[in-house]
């Protein structure tokens, strides 16, 4: 009983712009953690248009609301009986999908979705939030209940830019702790007009972490459902995710058994040296 | 311009005060001024006016209209109250008048409306649109923008433009403006003004094309509120010919109550590889809930890739529904426009993102019968 006490890592992914690839790194960082073998719910509060179960291939039987509904019906249920679970090989992590329908959706009361995700970290070791990409009442509140948050940008013209500016320095009003929000750029070498460095300079502070461009690899995964780090894809994408990952648990990086064999030593190099070797 | 002005007050202080205004100004006359609609139509008919000032209010105020009308046909007669309502006013610009005035006026004021009134008239055909889309990124600003050039283009008519994107408007910087008023302080003014003030808070891009520039912060979301919105919509509709509304992504009290109060919506969803149109097909099932949808609710796809006839019929049959429109994918040029504060379509007018907005532009001046561009 005393480990159900232990409050589990609240993981929330925001931006300020759309389509920067949130939901893909949010369930890759759900899959990865699972595969370390850690209990993770990846919950979807992109409530009207959410795509975690889209992407993953997951009918959705239980969702939020369904969640919700029975939270408030029963408050001592074990929410657990109201999620799906997402399954690949011997590897699973448990999913709370958007809605099914938008309607459900458009009502559900900010203080009932932040009263989940704190009855879900007394039950995961992780919980993983994906949101939309504004400053909404429960973005803010799943911001303020978050351990780690990940403000994911990208560099691609001006008016991203300006957003991500502002939601940065709106972060920074909100006065979190500094090591609270990590400041992740994506699609880093993506063909753009704008420098990483012009970017860094007018946010004022550098990238926490840098994911690279692999629009193949991640389209890939989106059409087949598999996450990058479960599918064994040694994409650069996946590997720069893994370390992410690593850095965010402070544990090194370790290839599962599923994921040895068919790899190169490389990939416990990372870096240039691991890219040369792949080549 | 000598401007020689009949006014039609039925109170006494107002007709005092207003009187002042006019004969204090360099460029206008009292021509003369009555206290009941008997004595005007009675008198007024020995003085020749060139505008005027008729009280909203007083008895008989549309039959008077409409006899000032016949009697004076070289005057502008615009009607005065003192409150802005968008039902009252409709009635007397419908019945003939040229404008509708919020009283006291300054001379300022005054001058402003005479001049837009007597030039333009105040609209009453506009035709408002809303830029829907499910989720962000789906690239309605940069169509927005270019659209309202277009449009303004080949018609030659005054074509607004209203960031309702509360959070991160960034019309300001497609256009390259430095707003000085945005929609938080003409949503919270908007109980005193009439359509004429508001156009204040409409920042210039050109004489034709007019943008009410979104919040700087998105800490302002909570200050506009979805009544005063309205307000602001239903003024900004006797101002332009067009108007096009830019909303934030999703469902949400804005962007239901900017399309409620548009002719059309557009639904606008840019191809990324993902699930675009599952969520156009959602967004329309709540949509399906207006009697006209089909008439009023257009689908629209950005980057679509190749951007031709045959990908738009591939993808009005994924959707099970007509796609008005498909957009190429643009990045560089419009990446380069909106750095420069620069139109893409002035940048580049043979691209093929030019030619669809113009294609897309030529459908909302010239609606095709039947509307779906599919027989």
């Amino acid at each position: 009983m005393a480990e159900e006490k232990i409050s589990g890592v609240v993981i929330t992914f925001f931006s300020t712009a759309s389509a920067v690839g949130k939901t893909l790194i949010s369930i890759n960082m759900a899959s990865e953690l699972a595969r370390q073998g850690c209990r993770v719910c990846l919950v979807d509060y992109d409530l009207q248009f959410g795509d975690v179960a889209n992407y993953l291939k997951l009918p959705v039987e239980h969702s939020v609301y369904d969640a919700l509904a029975e939270m408030k019906k029963n408050p001592e249920a074990d929410i657990r009986q109201q999620v799906e679970q997402y399954r690949y090989g011997t590897i699973c992590f448990d999913v709370l999908p958007a809605p099914e329908f938008l309607d459900q959706s458009y009502n559900l009361s900010t203080e009932a979705c932040t009263e989940l995700v704190e009855k879900l970290r007394l039950l995961y070791d992780y919980v993983i939030v994906d949101t939309t990409s504004m400053f909404s009442k429960l973005n803010l509140a799943m911001l303020d209940i978050s351990t780690i948050v990940t403000f994911l940008g990208v560099v691609d013209f001006i008016p991203t830019i300006k957003n991500m500016k502002i939601g940065n320095d709106t972060l920074q009003n909100l006065n979190y702790d500094t090591h609270k929000i990590r400041l992740v750029l994506n699609r880093s070498d993506a063909k753009t007009r704008i420098s990483m460095e012009a970017v860094q300079k007018l946010l004022g502070e550098g990238f926490y972490h840098v994911l690279p461009n692999d629009f193949r690899a991640a389209s890939e995964s989106i059409s087949t459902g598999v996450p990058l780090v479960l599918s064994g894809s040694d994409s650069v994408l996946a590997e720069e995710i893994r370390r992410l990952i690593s850095r965010y648990t402070n544990r090194a990086y370790v290839p599962g058994p599923e994921q040895l064999g068919s790899r190169s030593e490389a990939h416990h190099k990372g870096g240039l040296l691991g890219r040369l070797f792949r080549r | 311009m000598q401007y020689k002005i009949m006014l039609i007050e039925h109170n006494r202080l107002l007709l005092e005060q207003l009187s002042k205004v006019i004969e204090n100004a360099p460029d206008m006359e009292l021509e003369a001024r009555f206290q009941s609609s008997s004595d005007a139509l009675g008198q007024g008919r020995v003085f020749s006016p060139n505008i005027i000032l008729l009280d909203a209010e007083i008895g008989n105020a549309t039959e008077l209209l409409q006899e000032l009308i016949g009697v004076f046909p070289g005057a502008a007669v615009i009607c005065t109250g003192e409150k802005w309502e968008a039902e009252s006013t409709s009635h007397f610009i419908q019945a003939g008048a040229s404008g509708y005035l919020i009283k006291p006026f300054t001379y300022n004021g005054l001058k402003e409306a005479i001049k837009i009134y007597t030039a333009n008239g105040m609209e009453m055909d506009c035709h408002a649109m809303t830029f829907f889309s499910p989720k962000g990124k789906s690239g309605k600003t940069t169509l927005i923008a270019n659209l309202a050039m277009a449009i303004s283009r080949t018609t030659g008519e005054q074509v607004g433009i209203i960031d309702a994107d509360l959070q991160f408007g960034d019309m300001a910087v497609f256009f390259n403006l430095e707003p000085q008023s945005t929609i938080v302080e003409a949503a919270r003014d908007a109980s005193f003004l009439s359509p004429l003030d508001l156009r204040s808070y409409y920042t210039k891009v050109n004489d034709k094309v007019y943008v009410l520039c979104g919040t700087k912060t998105p800490s302002l979301i909570d200050r506009v509120a979805i009544d005063s919105l309205e307000a602001v919509i239903k003024m900004s509709r006797s101002l332009f010919k067009y108007l096009l509304i830019d909303v934030p992504a999703g469902f949400n009290p804005t962007s239901i109550a900017a399309a409620e109060m548009s002719d059309t919506t557009y639904v606008v969803a840019m191809m990324n590889g993902g699930y675009e149109v599952k969520h156009v097909q959602r967004a329309l099932e709540i949509f399906a809930g207006w009697e006209d949808c089909a008439n009023r609710v257009k689908t629209v796809f950005t980057r679509v890739v190749p951007c031709n006839d045959q990908s738009r019929r591939k993808l009005t049959e994924a959707m099970g529904c007509p796609v008005e429109a498909v957009m190429p994918n643009a990045y560089m040029v419009v990446s380069k426009a909106a750095d420069n504060g620069q139109m893409a379509l002035d940048l580049e007018p043979d691209s093929p993102l030019a030619m669809s907005i113009n294609y897309l532009a030529g459908r909302i001046i010239h609606p095709p019968a039947g509307g779906t561009g599919d027989d």
